[in-house]
């Protein structure tokens, strides 16, 4: 099919730093052309003003992160046939729960300082002077740590979260799914620490198993899963037998 | 113009895996330091250490050793690494590769009995490569990253670095001036030392892989301060980037090694093998040979539709290719390609530039305080590197220089006084394409893409290099006098697009002079008026600089400070050591 001769309507979602406006273009259709393709065709030869964000192009850094018609989605790895409709019409929008900071491109600082906040990093109980950890390809907490450990922190779970968007001190699927990584990993040494990080009020509590995280995933993790499995840890935690890892 | 002025004693730009290990390892050694990146996308989010999939090679297994590590690495650079450079890679890696489980949580794939798993890559005589899965580079810098976030360093994202400012006392780096993406506005970052780090990635070709926020912009800034880079002929093709036509970004991104490890098939427009013509090792044969037996296919006409070659899965079963390759074959569905079962269009793809700035193995250059680690560093790779070396050396090189930075920023009282004639002069300079009537950059940008890719590329000769440097040329010429139509300046892509062009030009001017000083064939640099490797004893590299307005190359000899051509650090070769026979 030579698409080529046809145009797709582009209504992108846009902020210049007071004012939020929309803008529609005309874009040449090709048969290769995935959201990101549109949007730097746009800037480059429509309107020089856009502003977005990409970096890798094939969704291994998660920078290009946008809403197409409504739902989160890489830019890079959104196929335009996909996601455009029968009017050939495609709008185009930054990601919700996250400041715009110009047009496509967000503010993901917040998102970061909750990552930290949820002790969302390694903390060490050896040195690089100690031999690597012997841990057998079957052992079972490293398979759960595993099942949830390809995060490439994209934002698209954080924006597809309503409870976010109602609480905005939520720590929000991204950084809780890290934290839950990390409470599998038998090397890391600060797993109570963690734990009562993301059982206080800004924590795995608030979660209403609603699913948005999971349910867009471009990754197909399943961040709700990972809250689930903090709230069932606090809890057993709070039993005088005390924590049990399931 | 106005500009504002940020203080720091320690400054690293960029953020892959060079930059990351720097900034912990300079805050671990000098916590009360100030410490900051600067960075032109987000944090650990641009950069290509991140897109790393093979892995990362360290002698770590009985029967391997880092002498072996190291011969491997010379002998893939055709004998002309810098050998205390390549030496400093292999001994540190295993040290680096304890400190990415142990310290920072990296998780590597395991065997069966706890041990690491070690996976085979071309041109190695060991199986070495440690990985997760194929997204190593995810995993190193998701750890890395988190680490930088929660400890206390400072981070200046979407700025991006224009120039390397030194001291008018004494030539002492003093800081570098950036532009704030975000605002527009130029920023001076002051410091006690500085490190280099923003990735070289040579996507100045048509066809490249590395990621879209790489412009070389760190080479050329280096070019500006005087500093010498070596190698720079040396452009290293993958075989088998995704063509997918013009217009899209996924066209040039990398379709995995591994893919022709397990038995794909490379197919011509008429859909017949061709590979075993060119090598008796058919698809397998090294990146470099299968690149040009690609390219030799392409120039007789026997293309694709889109003007490539095929890759052919479908006869290894396409559920089993689903299986073995699901990040590959799902990140193709995404795109609208059927990999598992169909045929894919692929083209060489220019994958990383061995060239860099000359430096020692702990990483200082010729202009005290200024250190420079990763891809922007020449030497460690010769005329090759192997699959497996670029994220252990970026890991490597940056956490020596971290070390070094905040030894020597701690003994240091005052910082530097920036030379305000540079400042001044980088501003106006920068500023220029906002003077002029705004162009068409982007056909410029086509036409630097297009005289890579035909004159400076896969396969090269007199005649064609000639001509590429006459283009070059004409080309930065008519980038002069181009301007941009957008005056704002505040989030404007098209000014960076513009700036972009200016480093990629200059640049490819040397890589293009380079490639016309080398009338041999070494790894990736391929001359079909000098096919021969050339004594090897008298090897060479080449050596390049910037003089007024133009760039000199010269020739050095290679020092073979380690091990001679037709020797070997291994008592005898594929001897194993005695603990393993004992």
């Amino acid at each position: 099919m030579n698409s080529n001769a046809k145009t797709l309507t582009v209504t992108v979602d846009r902020f210049d730093g007071d004012t939020h406006y929309q803008t529609t273009h005309e874009v040449p259709t090709r048969d290769n052309q995935t959201v990101l393709d549109v949007v730097t065709w746009i800037q480059q030869h429509d309107d020089p003003t856009l502003a977005y964000r990409f970096a890798c192009r094939v969704g291994m850094c998660g920078s290009c992160a946008m809403n197409v018609n409504g739902e989160p989605k890489w830019s890079c790895r959104t196929h335009v046939s996909k996601v455009v409709s029968g009017d050939a019409s495609l709008s185009i929008a930054p990601l919700r729960n996250m400041p715009v900071l110009r047009d496509l491109s967000v503010d993901m600082s917040e998102f970061f300082d909750k990552w930290t906040q949820a002790v969302g990093y390694f903390v060490p109980t050896k040195t690089k002077d100690d031999p690597l950890s012997e841990i057998t390809s079957d052992d079972r907490a490293r398979a759960k740590a595993n099942q949830s450990i390809e995060c490439i922190n994209c934002g698209i779970c954080y924006s597809a979260c309503d409870v976010v968007a109602a609480n905005d001190a939520y720590l929000g699927p991204a950084a809780l799914n890290r934290a839950w990584t990390l409470m599998n990993d038998e090397r890391d040494g600060a797993r109570q620490t963690r734990l009562d990080a993301v059982s206080g009020d800004a924590g795995c509590h608030n979660c209403h198993s609603q699913h948005g995280c999971s349910t867009y995933c471009p990754n197909l993790l399943a961040p709700a899963s990972s809250i689930a499995g903090l709230k069932r840890q606090t809890l057993m935690n709070l039993l005088p037998w005390g924590p049990s890892d399931d | 113009m106005s500009y504002q002025t940020i203080t720091t004693d320690i400054l690293i730009l960029g953020s892959g895996g060079a930059g990351l290990f720097a900034a912990l390892h300079a805050k671990k050694q000098a916590p009360d330091l100030s410490v900051t990146i600067a960075v032109k996308g987000l944090l650990g989010k641009c950069g290509c250490t991140r897109m790393v999939q093979g892995g990362y090679n360290v002698a770590l297994a009985p029967g391997d050793s880092v002498e072996r590590h190291f011969m491997d690495t010379i002998e893939g650079g055709k004998w002309l690494p810098h050998q205390e450079m390549a030496w400093t890679l292999c001994q540190t890696a295993p040290e680096r590769i304890r400190e990415l489980e142990n310290e920072l949580g990296c998780f590597f794939d395991r065997n069966p009995d706890g041990s690491v798993h070690q996976k085979a890559f071309a041109g190695q005589t060991f199986d070495r490569t440690v990985h997760k899965g194929d997204l190593t580079g995810i995993e190193i810098i998701g750890r890395l990253m988190e680490q930088v976030h929660a400890r206390g360093i400072n981070k200046l994202e979407e700025h991006r670095a224009i120039e390397l400012i030194v001291s008018s006392n004494d030539g002492r780096i003093a800081g570098v001036l950036m532009i704030d993406m975000r605002s527009g506005e130029f920023v001076l970052v002051r410091a006690k030392t500085v490190l280099m780090a923003t990735g070289g990635g040579p996507t100045m070709y048509r066809y490249h892989t590395p990621s879209g926020d790489k412009s070389m912009d760190g080479l050329a800034m280096a070019l500006r301060a005087g500093l010498t880079l070596r190698d720079m002929e040396m452009v290293q093709f993958h075989p088998t980037g995704l063509l997918g036509g013009e217009g899209t970004r996924m066209t040039g991104t990398v379709l995995e090694e591994g893919l022709r490890g397990a038995g794909g098939y490379l197919l011509n427009g008429n859909k017949e093998r061709f590979m075993f013509q060119y090598d008796d090792r058919g698809e397998r044969a090294t990146r470099d040979i299968v690149s040009r037996g690609i390219y030799e296919e392409m120039r007789s006409g026997q293309t694709s539709p889109l003007g490539g070659v095929y890759i052919s899965m479908g006869h290894l079963g396409p559920d089993m290719v689903a299986s073995k390759f699901s990040g590959m074959v799902k990140r193709c569905a995404d795109c609208g390609f059927d990999l598992a079962g169909g045929l894919v269009e692929v083209v060489p793809t220019a994958h990383y530039l061995m060239g860099g700035v000359i430096v020692t193995p702990d990483t200082r250059t010729e202009i005290p305080g200024l250190f420079v680690a990763g891809e922007d560093a020449g030497g460690a790779h010769g005329s090759n590197r192997l699959g497996g070396n670029g994220v252990a050396n970026s890991t490597v090189f940056g956490g020596i220089a971290g070390d070094q930075m905040a030894e020597e920023a701690s003994s240091i009282q005052h910082h530097a006084e920036p030379d305000q004639h540079l400042i001044d002069q980088a501003i106006e300079r920068n500023l220029n394409p906002m003077r002029l009537n705004g162009g068409s950059i982007h056909e410029i940008r086509e036409d630097l893409l297009n005289t890579m890719w035909e004159h400076v590329g896969v396969m090269r000769n007199a005649e064609a290099l000639s001509q590429g440097l006459t283009k070059i040329r004409a080309l930065r010429t008519e980038l002069y006098a181009t301007g941009i139509a957008l005056k704002a300046r505040s989030f404007n892509m098209a000014w960076h697009e513009w700036l972009n062009l200016e480093s990629l030009i200059d640049t490819s001017e040397v890589i293009c002079l380079s490639a016309l000083a080398r009338d041999n064939s070494r790894g990736a640099h391929f001359r079909e008026d000098f096919p021969e490797a050339g004594d090897l004893n008298s090897s060479f590299f080449t050596t390049a600089h910037q003089s007024r307005d133009t760039y000199v190359i010269n020739r050095r000899p290679v020092e073979f400070s380690r091990v001679k051509p037709g020797e070997s650090l291994l008592a005898s070769e594929n001897a194993l050591p005695e603990e393993v026979i004992s």
